[in-house]
């Protein structure tokens, strides 16, 4: 036992110690929260854009629903509390919501236009905005009043966040019109037209599974892409790692000192330390980065962060993932090893992996059907079936409830399956980091397995 | 009876028809320096993996200091360089040789101090730099051997075995090697290396073992081996020309069994009843100008082509009759 240890401890040290590990490692979450902040932080950053100057709302309506507009416009959307007054030009309120874009403010600046006029008026305003003084102008005629059209032309046109926060302050100061004009009083108006936009926001909430279902669904396919990633890299990084024992010929003088299957079994459980060590620093980073980005995200000025919360796991769902990444890892770098002490060299060896690779890819390939339909014939049996287990069961738990002899079913298939694998590897292990020359057939193999 | 460091006793093995090694028997006593001769694909790195237990024999029984090999407590007392030597590439020299020491039980302290009093022995550490902190691959190819050498006898072991350990050597890691075995002897060490190199093992071996094609051709003392196969050689030398007559005399196959050109010198094999007198009568009867003509014990080499050569074993690679 003595001497696994001493062969997990190289193992893992080497590997720890390498600028691979301490590259992926740190840069792995730097990516991950590049990726997630870099496009709300873009999107944000085009929204303040807008604010620096405001738009132009040409108000050819003799209503005043352009000033309606103006102060819809400077207000957060869901806020309780309206502020009086037309043509407010505050800004800088964010608003707090997960999947309402329709919020934030936009400055602007009303000019009331005789209809005659308005045709030079919109000439005026398309080259100012040409000229960069304003970055886009509406406009609001009769056509607004009586078929709900109106106009935006500006630099900024495509940016979707901000057309939806102008159509929905048109709608809601049309409607507050409507129902002044049904003899509603002004206060009740605003407070009546806020409620729809809170109703929106329950609506899309309800349209995904309960409170956190596209948390999860999300969670799932980070899941198992965790998985299927982790298994790859570091079964393959077992590969190679005999491979290298092998071609370096230091197998030999390791085998004088501790058995074969000793050996293979300290490789295994080291390069697993590590990919366990990996994946604590990258969920350790990314629950500091939720409990902490949003600290983060209001300091650089981005609202869409706030709400996110780490799903909760249950615990059956927690002891299932890591049961699966273990059981998972241990019967991939089997096989992986086994390859790598199969062939001879580097060139052959990427051949040489291709079925194992492919066994695993299998999962990945099939696994969008299974999270679109989880409980369906293709997600029972990939889930069963020990290759694709790994990955499809965890992803199949994260989506529903699956029931407890399915799961059964298969961890018993999964474990089973990692017995014979090893018991397997561990004989064409022992062969091969002897042999040279050319790489055995099928026969060969299975001659190597019979009578090691 | 003196103590056996090593006993073999009838072991075989075979890779599928190919039989490498068959019922092979030897005795080693402890404090000998072994030779294990025998020419390429004789089975001498099978036996030797057979020894280490890194492979198992079909059949047979292998013993270390009278403990069974497969008892891995006698094999932590073995010291193993293979043929084919290699370390880790990428990692430092130091943490190679304290993972090589504590895979045979020694704590990292005592391996961290035996590591700095090989690598002064060997100069590999010295006041201006310590190559300890360098990886495997920044060494020369000479320095890595030194370092797998280090490797092999860290932990202090009583049998070392050496599988080719002279191929690949300059002269000089070739001296220090040789030193390094007499010292290990002088320390009451058991050294078992195989070679096809017989001046190597004509110089340091006690004992010898012959295997060609599997088999056991002789074993003994060097002195008993030579004494076995001596009296009958001889060694000639010609001031000047005169080969040609002298030549016909050689190859009278009466007298003669086998000729060695040795540029120098003949080494000439007589046939078992053959008069090394009548020989020198004949030659100056041909006119051949002799400047020395020696009864001599065969060498090493001598005995290993008379004996592998008989059995016809890879005639082509002795170079010889």
């Amino acid at each position: 036992m003595d001497k696994l240890w001493v062969v997990i401890k190289r193992e893992y040290l080497e590997r720890v110690r390498s600028k691979w590990f301490i590259f992926t490692t740190i840069f792995g979450p730097v990516f991950f929260a590049a990726v997630t902040i870099l496009p709300a932080y873009m999107t944000n950053r085009g929204m303040k854009n807008a604010q620096v100057s405001s738009i132009r709302i040409l108000d050819a309506t003799g209503t005043g629903l352009g000033h309606r507009v103006a102060d819809r416009l400077s207000k957060r959307q869901d806020d309780q509390s309206p502020t009086p007054g037309p043509g407010g030009l505050g800004g800088g309120q964010v608003g707090s919501r997960i999947g309402a874009p329709a919020s934030g403010t936009i400055a602007s600046v009303v000019e009331d236009v005789n209809p005659p006029k308005l045709a030079m008026a919109e000439s005026l305003a398309t080259k100012d905005v040409m000229n960069k003084v304003d970055p886009g102008y509406l406009v609001l005629d009769s056509a607004t009043l009586t078929k709900f059209t109106a106009r935006y032309a500006g630099r900024n046109a495509s940016a979707v966040g901000e057309i939806q926060l102008i159509e929905t302050a048109i709608q809601q100061s049309l409607m507050a019109s409507r129902l002044e004009g049904a003899g509603i009083k002004p206060e009740r108006v605003d407070s009546l037209t806020k409620i729809r936009v809170d109703l929106a926001s329950v609506r899309l909430d309800e349209r995904g599974r309960g409170d956190s279902g596209i948390v999860s669904f999300i969670f799932g396919a980070i899941v198992a892409f965790m998985l299927y990633m982790m298994i790859m890299l570091y079964g393959q990084n077992v590969m190679r790692s005999v491979l290298e024992e092998k071609m370096t010929r230091v197998a030999e003088v390791i085998m004088a000192s501790v058995k074969p299957d000793i050996l293979l079994a300290g490789k295994i459980l080291g390069v697993g330390a590590v990919g366990l060590t990996q994946q604590i620093v990258w969920v350790g980073s990314a629950a500091a980065f939720i409990t902490y980005g949003a600290v983060m995200a209001k300091a650089m000025g981005m609202p869409q962060m706030q709400n996110m919360t780490f799903p909760t796991v249950p615990p059956l769902l927690l002891v299932s993932l890591v049961l699966f990444f273990i059981l998972g890892y241990i019967l991939y770098s089997a096989m992986f090893a086994a390859v790598g002490a199969m062939v001879g060299s580097q060139e052959e060896v990427a051949q040489a992996a291709q079925p194992v690779v492919l066994l695993l890819i299998a999962s990945i390939i099939f696994f969008q059907p299974i999270l679109l339909n989880p409980s369906g014939t293709l997600a029972v049996a990939m889930s069963i079936i020990p290759f694709t287990a790994p990955v499809i069961m965890p992803v199949r738990m994260t989506t529903i409830q699956v029931p407890p002899l399915e799961l059964a079913a298969s961890l018993i298939a999964l474990a089973f399956t990692c017995l014979i694998t090893i018991w397997a590897a561990a004989r064409i292990y022992r062969i091969g980091l002897l042999m040279t020359g050319k790489k055995p057939n099928l026969k060969e193999l299975t001659r190597w397995i019979k009578y090691a | 009876m003196t103590e056996l460091a090593l006993e073999i006793r009838g072991i075989s093995k075979s890779y599928g028809e190919y039989q490498a090694v068959h019922s092979l028997s030897l005795a080693v006593p402890k404090g000998a320096v072994y030779g294990l001769l025998g020419p390429n694909g004789a089975g001498k790195t099978t036996t030797i993996r057979m020894i280490i237990n890194i492979i198992a024999p079909d059949e047979g029984t292998i013993t270390l200091m009278g403990r069974p090999n497969t008892d891995q407590s006698s094999l932590d007392r073995v010291g193993y360089l293979p043929e084919e030597r290699g370390l880790y590439k990428k990692m430092q020299v130091r943490r190679v040789l304290r993972f090589l020491g504590q895979l045979k039980g020694l704590g990292a302290k005592e391996a961290d101090r035996r590591i700095d009093e090989w690598m002064e022995r060997f100069s590999l550490k010295t006041a201006e730099k310590d190559w300890g902190l360098a990886k495997i691959d920044e060494l020369s190819r000479g320095m890595q051997q030194k370092v797998q050498f280090i490797g092999t006898l860290l932990h202090d072991p009583d049998i070392v075995i050496l599988d080719e350990p002279f191929s690949g050597l300059d002269p000089i890691n070739a001296q220090a090697l040789k030193d390094t075995v007499v010292d290990l002897k002088k320390r009451g060490k058991t050294v078992i290396f195989s070679t096809h190199l017989m001046d190597n093992a004509e110089r340091l071996c006690d004992s010898v073992c012959i295997i060609a094609r599997g088999n056991k051709v002789l074993d003994g003392t060097v002195p008993g081996v030579k004494a076995e196969h001596g009296g009958n050689n001889v060694a000639l030398a010609l001031a000047g020309g005169g080969a040609e007559l002298v030549n016909r005399v050689l190859s009278d196959h009466k007298m003669v069994e086998r000729v060695d050109d040795s540029n120098r010198f003949f080494e000439i094999s007589l046939q078992k009843d053959a008069d090394p007198q009548a020989l020198l009568h004949r030659l100056i009867e041909a006119g051949a100008n002799i400047q020395r003509f020696e009864l001599v014990q065969p060498s090493l080499h001598q005995i290993f082509l008379e004996k592998v050569g008989a059995t016809g074993v890879e005639v082509g690679m002795t170079g010889h009759g």
